[in-house]
């Protein structure tokens, strides 16, 4: 009967370590969340628009092309050395990028996206974070891939830089058909 | 030179360990106690001479070297500059390498006519563990690396760790883990080597364990008040992974020198210490990986790559995986037949044990789950606070009540009527106390109530027991029927009963004010006046800071305290901290924080009233001095042995 | 080395990101005026992890995202939220991670229920000891 109870715990020994090795392994990154809102609807929200008089309305912007929506902001470091492979992925066909400015000053933005090109088709102003939290943001850059239908599929922590931008672009041709 | 000097004595250390693990298998007992002295000296002077020179290239501010390139800077102060050796992976694991020869060395002066096989058999596995940890340093983790060309000055170093109780945190928790390779080595040798030599080998293990015991609540204790002053919201414990890491080993450990009372006096629970020294030694090391492999973030985390942590699992698997098997095959031969009833001093540490372990089970559970999650499912959850609580507090409340009887009780079975006229006085006691309590603070609360009357329960026991001693002392007659108790056991367990006082209070009965405040502002908190007399721009020696002062009084408008508390702005990282100003008396403490702010809105600032605090740090230290003297006491049997 | 050290900086630049633009716990600006469900926002706020820090709730954070969420928190008590439903508008988007106490789920069964587990086996190792110590002691 001992032999047996000295087995268990043995078992359950190689078992955790086993978890740790494979944990150790992956690639994975331990600070990063899985988002809550792949395979959901696009949350619903409406706000100023940069760039125009009219209002951003998400219903109006999702549902009929791929669209990837980019959360940015002037004071991010990081947005800064990613906006140049978000204007390349704008060249892509039959998608559309917006933007989503993160708690940001519009005169800002308006300066920097003039300096460094803008690959947005639209831009909505996010001046509270709250839109954010309706996308589970929790820190910014992160980017969205959501399909034709209007389905979150995707969503990448951080900014895009060389190494991730292959698998990015890939992801999107996955989601395009 | 100096750090080249550095790296050659960690590569002779290694030959030194190496060599010790080698003779051990030679037959020629003369030939192995001579090695053994050259291979343990060798071992502990290289690795003294390893670390000194790395001291040395950080006090110089010697920048060509990575290590004191990335964690230092010519501004920190002296004292930083040598508490940063160990504050960063590299310099930290050095620091663990020190210990373990430190230990070596003294295993080997153990030697005698009568234990040479199983010193020799000890010290071979002490070898293995520091071969083990040798190969991690210099292959993964090198201090000694270079950076050609040398830059002229540091990356700074982080203004949160430039701090007293935290530079002395990590040596003291060293000696702790380290303590438990001690124990480690001596189960396993005791495990490996026939009865021919008849050794009390928990004789040997006893003096180990409570170093590691003792050292490893200190340390803890020292990185609690560092969280309590530094952090700013008088927590003290967050159950973060890595304060995890360290509690799980101490609770073993607890269990381990409880039990070798029992294996002393009574040849019982044999094999409970053979397991205990095996795993909390392996807890230790766990602990070490968890923090160091990057597997998950905390607070404590060291930044590093997941090709470390599986050299450290690695070495983890081979080494537990040998002392478990090893345990699995021998400790029936451990097994006594000694059979005692629950209702005995024995009984009541076989209940600490499992109570201990079950503890220990729960939040090592808790503190891995969110990866057991990540590896079977997509999600990630968090495992906090209200978990941990809710899993230990529960079972730690049955372990105090036992705490009190256990020491009152006889080796023999103790039948139940006696117990609880043996009890009787102490509850009343209690009672009462707990009673004068509430009267005076009229704040009733269900674990607040829990709380306190435990603590007095314990007291109350120490009180019997020392005044039955007293007793004693005077009345011949009794004396023989009454137990003896240890100085260490009576001052470690008033220390317990301290700590719950000041944590009862602290966590149930804390107030907390946040409020803007412009200067000549004034707020109340529990019968206090505080004014916010005025703001003032200071310079410290590598930080710039604005500084609050503020007037507190009391009821009778006498005037108490000036606290000061600080935002500081370290110019050189471009970090800011904030520093509480804190008054501390045995009844409360009053902990104000500044907030951000400015000239014309005012400022935020948060004041705390946290009763009893202070107890928490007094009962911690009564747990070190008991410690202490048990050690004391447990050397001297280790003295008559080796003479 | 040159892993680690990038590593250490982004780290020293994503947390100085997240301390320079304000460094605000719990405001007294934020605090609703009903001090019932002022408490109310507390005791939620107590157990909602800040994301973006090394294991804090966002009561006591002083990044960002935690005063976002401890105004947001507020402003859904405000309007009428049960405690439940303001976690379950908290995890619909950030999942069951932003909770500090595990949700009892399918998934976390083994979670709870293992501690009471682990003391029923410990009572049963005191209780078989019992047994056969009476039988031996007689």
């Amino acid at each position: 009967m001992r032999k047996q109870l000295l087995i268990f715990p043995s078992i359950i020994f190689f078992f955790v370590l086993l978890v740790f090795f494979y944990l150790l392994l992956i690639d994975r990154d331990p600070k990063e969340i899985p988002s809550a809102l792949i395979e959901k609807k696009v949350p619903n929200f409406e706000t100023q628009s940069l760039l125009s008089n009219k209002k951003f309305i998400s219903m109006e912007e999702f549902g009929y092309k791929t669209t990837i929506v980019n959360f940015f902001a002037t004071w991010c470091k990081p947005c800064r050395e990613e906006h140049r492979y978000i204007k390349r992925l704008s060249n892509e066909k039959d998608i559309k990028i917006i933007g989503i400015n993160y708690k940001d000053n519009s005169q800002r933005t308006i300066k920097w996206l003039k300096e460094l090109g803008n690959p947005y088709s639209n831009i909505a102003i996010d001046s509270n974070g709250q839109i954010g939290i309706d996308w589970g943001v929790y820190g910014i850059p992160e980017t969205f891939i959501v399909n034709a239908e209007g389905i979150i599929k995707y969503r990448h922590v951080g900014p895009i830089t060389k190494k991730i931008y292959d698998n990015f672009y890939l992801k999107i041709i996955e989601n395009k058909k | 030179m100096i750090p080249s000097l550095g790296n050659f004595s960690l590569w002779l250390a290694l030959f030194f360990s190496i060599f010790q693990f080698i003779i051990s298998h030679k037959k020629n007992k003369h030939s192995v106690l001579q090695f053994n002295k050259i291979a343990t000296n060798g071992l502990l002077l290289c690795v003294l001479i390893s670390f000194f020179s790395l001291m040395y290239s950080h006090v110089v501010s010697d920048f060509s070297v990575t290590n004191v390139f990335q964690n230092s800077h010519t501004t920190k102060p002296l004292l930083y500059k040598i508490s940063g050796v160990w504050g960063n992976h590299e310099g930290s694991m050095l620091l663990w390498i020190l210990v373990l020869t430190i230990f070596n060395y003294f295993i080997y002066k153990l030697y005698n006519q009568k234990n040479y096989i199983f010193i020799s058999k000890s010290l071979e596995v002490q070898a293995i563990i520091t071969i083990g940890f040798l190969f991690f340093i210099i292959f993964t983790s090198n201090p000694f690396e270079r950076m050609i060309p040398a830059p002229p000055n540091g990356l700074g170093f982080n203004p949160l760790l430039q701090d007293p109780a935290l530079a002395i945190h990590p040596p003291l928790l060293y000696i702790g883990y380290v303590g438990f390779s001690a124990a480690f080595s001596f189960s396993v040798a005791t495990m490996s080597v026939s009865a021919k030599e008849k050794i009390p080998w928990y004789t040997y293990i006893k003096p180990f364990a409570l170093v590691a015991w003792t050292f490893l609540s200190v340390g803890i204790a020292f990185g609690s008040i560092w969280a309590y002053y530094e952090l700013g919201w008088g927590g003290w414990w967050f159950w973060d992974p890595v304060e995890n890491a360290s509690f799980m080993p101490w609770l073993l450990g607890t269990a381990l020198v409880h039990s070798l009372i029992t294996v002393e006096k009574r040849k019982s629970l044999q094999s409970w210490v053979l397991l205990l020294s095996i795993l909390a030694f392996l807890l230790s090391v766990i602990g070490t990986f968890l923090v160091r492999s990057g597997i998950l973030t905390s607070v404590h985390t060291f930044a590093l790559d997941p090709a470390r942590g599986v050299y450290i699992l690695t070495f983890i698997t081979l080494l537990g995986g040998y002392s478990l098997i090893l345990f699995g095959i021998k400790s029936k031969n451990f097994l006594n037949k000694h059979y005692f009833s629950i209702f005995s001093r024995e009984g009541t540490i076989l209940v600490n044990n499992v109570l201990m372990i079950t503890v220990c089970a729960s939040v090592f559970l808790g503190t891995i789950y969110p990866l057991l999650i990540e590896v079977f499912s997509n999600n990630k959850i968090s495992v906090g606070e209200p978990y941990f609580n809710s899993t230990t507090i529960p079972i730690m409340i049955p372990a105090i009540l036992v705490m009190g009887i256990g020491p009152m009780l006889s080796w023999n079975k103790v039948n139940t009527t006696k117990i609880l006229k043996k009890s009787f006085p102490s509850v009343l006691l209690s009672i009462i106390i707990s009673g004068i309590f509430f009267w005076v603070y009229r704040h009733y609360n269900i674990l607040g109530l829990a709380g306190i009357v435990l603590a007095f329960w314990i007291m109350s026991n120490i009180l019997l027991a020392l005044t039955q001693q007293l007793i004693a002392k005077n009345n011949k007659f009794i004396q023989g029927s009454t137990p003896k108790y240890s100085s260490g056991m009576i001052m470690a367990h008033l220390g317990i009963a301290l700590l719950i006082l000041g944590i009862t209070g602290s966590s149930m009965w804390q107030k907390e004010k946040i409020m803007r405040m412009k200067t000549s502002d004034n707020t109340t908190i529990h019968n206090y006046n505080i004014i916010f007399k005025e703001i003032n721009k200071i310079t410290g020696s590598n930080y710039i800071a604005l500084q609050g002062n503020f007037w507190i009084y009391d009821k009778k408008n006498n005037i108490i305290a000036k606290l000061k508390p600080e935002n500081r702005v370290y110019p050189v990282t471009n970090n800011t901290t904030t520093e509480a100003s804190i008054h501390t008396n045995l009844l409360r403490d009053l902990y104000i924080v500044l907030g951000e702010g400015d000239i014309n809105n005012g400022w935020v600032i948060r004041i705390y009233y946290n009763p009893l605090v202070i107890w928490i740090w007094i009962g911690a230290f009564m747990i070190f001095l008991g410690g202490l003297f048990s050690i004391k006491n447990s050397l001297k049997f280790i003295k008559r042995l080796t003479l | 080395m040159t892993r680690t050290f990038s590593l250490s900086i982004l780290i020293v630049i994503i947390t100085i990101f997240f301390l320079k633009t304000n460094i605000y716990s719990v405001e007294p600006e934020e605090f609703l005026e009903n001090p019932k469900q002022e408490l109310k926002a507390r005791n939620i706020s107590k157990n909602i992890r800040c994301l973006v820090c090394q294991n804090q709730s966002i009561d006591e954070s002083t990044a960002s995202l935690a005063k976002d969420l401890r105004i947001l928190i507020r402003k859904k008590i405000k309007e009428g939220y049960t405690e439940d439903e303001v976690y379950k508008f908290l995890t619909d988007r950030y999942g069951d991670f932003i909770l500090l106490r595990p949700p009892f789920k399918k998934s976390t069964i083994v979670l709870w229920f293992l501690p009471f587990v682990f003391l029923s086996i410990g009572i049963f190792v005191l209780f078989w000891h019992h047994k056969k110590s009476k039988r031996k002691l007689l």
